[in-house]
């Protein structure tokens, strides 16, 4: 007979969505159950995502920083990488933050359950882990089914060197030469890692620039940089097949408008992207609506077609971030017991994680151009800081995007170490709605890099002293 | 160089005034200290001195016209002499304004029906933060009818909290705004329209507010001020020579203040909770001034420890700066009780409306001659009476405390011996 079970909350998938509006759902007060398919939670986030692959990062950005002492009169000897052991420094990472949040679930009686959870009906899921089935009903559901690598047509899925982010972040071993097909921020952060473990990295873009949501000059130093580090970049190119040789490499076909050619390589990475996780939910038992593109539609309450439904995170679209998942997760929670809670966030940061880090947030020069929203910017390059000249990150700048007649924060942008770090503050400018002064006249300790986010205004305001402006009114605005 | 002259914090949680004059155009070359603008805000007229000296290149802003702090008033080509006095402190800020943390009240007509649960508000556009955004929506508040009074009109959560308050007693039938008709008076007649000065607008909403929430009891009585008016003529004559003008205001004042030590019940307020009274240690007088612009009541503090001369020296001063609009919101604060004075124009008796959060206002008419029957003497005799009014609230005095105040005041004007 099958089994049942009942939670006022179910939550579906445990992620930093997922699992934050369980906890949040317990801390005010509901029976909660927390369902995954992974035996650990976390979510892609944490056990092969947004961690891994930062701990892989750490160590490619020290061995970089170490290489680059020789121009500073400080020589090591070639790095010796054991594999192994780097593996087991992630998984240990990732264990203990898996043990945190199961430690956390337990402390708050969040039940949690593994297996594949599948709409019955608008009021009742069916979840299976092996030959078991459990009958699961609720008062409110939150989906969190989070999103999975997208593939590409004429690739082989099943070849053990075709690798995804998921597969990538294994480290199988270290190949000579690795394919990255996607310029996006999972493709360059993964191909970085590779090419400081001594891998020859080559990356195919379908557009013709890395990083299509970026603008272009805060992209570039990164290019920059990635052009000295990769064997090639390839923009406005697309791969069309990919074929096992009888050598062992793979042979893949790059087109683009002026030719088409071959390579071979040992590896390659699929990078294009994610796609929602909706149809593993067997969503078309349910009323549950979904846009052209299968994402979940949900108002600003959480809130899906049916009405005690709830979804957040990847599985409702762009863009597909831990960060906002996880405020996503405590609104639906909120919204579940009655609290007045609404997503109205004014800004999502996006980070990319490579050396040097892009980060932005708020509107971008090219939105504004796109939406002809009236903006004026105020930007200060890193070469002229201090700071930023003692650690060699003179390719590094910040900018911030004004309004300008109220001369409020609009949006802001910074490349260079720290940068997704350092990106908070502007994003609590445009959440507070500070405006130029209110930025400038904050004391930002010197030397930092986070000075330059001052600077930025005061190039805006006229009254800055840390560069020279011919031309420039040097009133306040 | 050209300088931007902004509207500076006016301080007392002032954060919008209404321009009634502007004495500077285009061209005018101005001196610092000058007058440059009036303002009519919620609680005082005020003028805005020049902090600079030079000739105005922009007036951006008209009769009329709200503005709010940090607004551009004027664009100013500065002198080259007196270019570097310019000072770092806000430009015009009177001296003595220090701005306070808590936010003023919100006018009634600057609220507006809440936010409906299920309702969607975008809230991109409001300055707000985050927190405070959240605390609109827990108490249900739409931001976009709340003015924000923190800096550069951010909405604080004092705001939320004020306007909840507000909303509160509206429905707890504590204030009623009534809606007036929409008439055309022109079709009988020919008509003409005046605009209400702000402090008539503003008065007026609180003189409303308290007739509706103070029961209030008038008691009437009268003073034999006969003797009193020959001392007071003797000193007058005295104190003329130093250009003081005594007058029969401060015998009064001095008058109240014995009683209020003595009933000390008439010098309080009742605490927001509605239990308990607050007795007051200082005797601060509200002393309402007929202005052109409308009824303002200066305070005069420490009136037990000042002399009639004293007095009459501080009721000069203030009168006169009432008149001119250079009453400082701090002058306006913090009575114990208020005498309102029509002695100089006429009546007999009259119902003053106490000023709350006071308890009591004194209401003074027209002294006069009378033919007063002396039964010891069994003779009529020419007295000089003063007609006198006590208003008080009933939630906290009782009619016979009213009436012993009346008994007792008249009492002491009656016996010259108290003010020498």
């Amino acid at each position: 007979m099958e089994a049942k079970k009942f939670a006022q909350v179910v939550v579906i998938g445990a992620g930093p969505g997922g699992y934050a509006a369980a906890f949040r759902a317990a801390d005010l007060g509901k029976k909660v159950l927390l369902i995954d398919r992974d035996p650990t939670l976390g979510g892609v986030c944490l056990n092969r995502g947004c961690i891994p692959s930062k701990a892989l990062l750490h160590i490619a950005k020290v061995i970089h920083d170490a290489s680059s002492l020789a121009a500073l009169g400080v020589t090591f000897g070639d790095p010796k990488i054991d594999i192994e052991a780097i593996r087991n420094y992630k998984n240990v990472i990732v264990t203990k933050m898996n043990d945190g949040i199961a430690q956390m679930a337990r402390a708050r009686q969040v039940e949690t359950m593994q297996g594949n959870a599948s709409f019955q009906s608008d009021s009742e899921i069916r979840v299976t882990c092996g030959s078991d089935t459990v009958k699961v009903t609720f008062d409110n559901c939150i989906i969190a089914g989070g999103s999975s690598s997208a593939m590409l047509p004429g690739i082989p899925v099943d070849d053990p060197g075709v690798l995804t982010s998921r597969t990538a972040l294994d480290i199988a071993d270290i190949p000579q030469t690795l394919l990255v097909i996607g310029g996006g921020i999972i493709g360059l952060e993964l191909g970085q890692v590779y090419a400081a473990l001594g891998t020859q990295v080559s990356v195919v873009e379908f557009l013709p620039h890395l990083i299509p949501g970026a603008d272009r000059d805060l992209v570039k130093p990164l290019e920059h940089r990635l052009k000295k580090q990769f064997q090639e970049i390839r923009v406005s190119s697309k791969v069309t097949e990919v074929k096992r040789k009888k050598q062992g490499r793979l042979q893949v076909t790059i087109e683009s408008d002026l030719d088409s050619h071959q390579e071979t390589y040992d590896k390659i990475l699929v990078a294009v992207g994610r796609k929602p996780n909706t149809e593993l939910l067997n969503l078309e038992k349910t009323t549950v609506t979904m846009d052209q593109q299968g994402f979940i539609t949900a108002d600003a309450y959480q809130r899906t077609s049916v009405p005690n439904i709830f979804a957040i995170g990847d599985i409702i679209g762009n863009p597909m971030l831990a960060h906002k998942a996880t405020h996503e997760g405590k609104v639906a929670a909120e919204v579940i017991c009655g609290l007045p809670a609404v997503f109205d966030a004014r800004a999502i940061p996006s980070v990319i994680y490579t050396h040097p880090e892009v980060a932005w947030s708020g509107l971008t020069e090219m939105e504004a151009q796109e939406q002809g929203i009236a903006y004026e910017k105020g930007e200060f390059p890193w070469a002229a800081s201090g700071r930023g000249q003692a650690v060699g990150a003179i390719q590094g700048k910040t900018k911030i995007l004004f309004n300008p007649n109220t001369k409020k924060t609009l949006g802001i942008g910074m490349v260079g170490p720290g940068a997704g770090d350092m990106i908070s503050e502007g994003t609590l400018a445009i959440e507070l709605g500070a405006d130029a002064e209110d930025i400038s006249l904050t004391v930002h300790p010197h030397p930092t890099l986070s000075e330059t986010l001052a600077f930025s205004a005061e190039v805006f305001e006229g009254t800055v002293t840390d560069l020279y402006l011919p031309g420039k009114e040097k009133g306040f605005k | 160089m050209i300088k931007d002259i902004i509207l500076p914090d006016l301080g007392e949680g002032i954060d919008a005034a209404e321009v009634s004059e502007v004495t500077v155009s285009v061209g005018d070359f101005i001196n610092l200290d000058d007058t440059i603008l009036v303002l009519e805000s919620e609680k005082a007229s005020m003028e805005i001195p020049a902090d600079v000296t030079g000739t105005v290149q922009e007036v951006a802003v008209q009769l009329g016209d709200e503005i709010t702090t940090g607004q551009l008033l004027f664009k100013i080509e500065l002198s080259l002499a007196t270019g570097e006095m310019e000072k770092m402190a806000p430009v015009g800020v009177e001296p003595g304004l220090e701005p306070e943390k808590r936010p003023s009240r919100k006018s009634i007509n600057e609220l507006s029906s809440p936010l409906h649960l299920g309702e969607t508000t975008s809230t991109g556009d409001i300055f707000a933060s985050p927190g405070v955004r959240r605390l609109s929506r827990e108490l249900g508040v739409n931001l976009r009818a709340i003015k924000g009074t923190g800096p550069k009109s951010r909405i604080t959560k004092n705001d939320l909290h004020d306007y909840i308050k507000i909303r509160l007693a509206i429905a707890a039938g504590g204030i009623v705004n009534h809606r007036r008709p929409d008439v055309d008076y022109s079709q009988w007649g020919a008509v003409e329209v005046q605009k209400l000065t702000k402090v008539k607008r503003i008065t007026g909403q609180r003189l409303q507010q308290a007739w509706q929430t103070i029961p209030h009891v008038t008691q009437f009585d009268t003073a034999d001020i006969t003797d009193l008016d020959v001392y007071r003529k003797a000193m007058k004559k005295n104190a003329a020579e130093e250009n003081i003008k005594v007058t029969f205001l401060p015998f009064l004042m001095k008058a109240v203040v014995r009683v209020l030590e003595e009933m000390p019940q008439f010098n309080s307020s009742l605490d927001h909770s509605g239990e308990n009274l607050v007795l007051k240690h200082y005797y601060h007088l509200g002393v309402a001034v007929d202005t052109p612009q409308g009824l303002t009541v200066p305070v005069v503090q420490d009136v037990n420890q000042k002399s009639v001369l004293e007095l009459s020296e501080a009721l000069m001063d203030v009168s006169t700066r009432a008149r001119n609009k250079k009453l400082k919101p701090d002058e306006l604060k913090g009575g114990t009780f208020t005498i309102s004075s029509l002695g100089g124009i006429g009546g007999t008796h009259f119902t003053p409306i106490v000023n709350p959060p006071e308890v009591a206002i004194l209401g003074v008419s027209r002294s006069h001659w009378q033919a007063v029957y002396d039964s010891v003497a069994d003779q009529i005799t020419p007295r000089y009476i003063l007609p006198f009014s006590l208003s008080y609230d009933h939630q906290v005095i009782d009619g016979a405390a009213g009436a012993a105040f009346t008994s007792r005041f008249a009492a002491i004007l009656e016996d010259v011996e108290q003010f020498k």
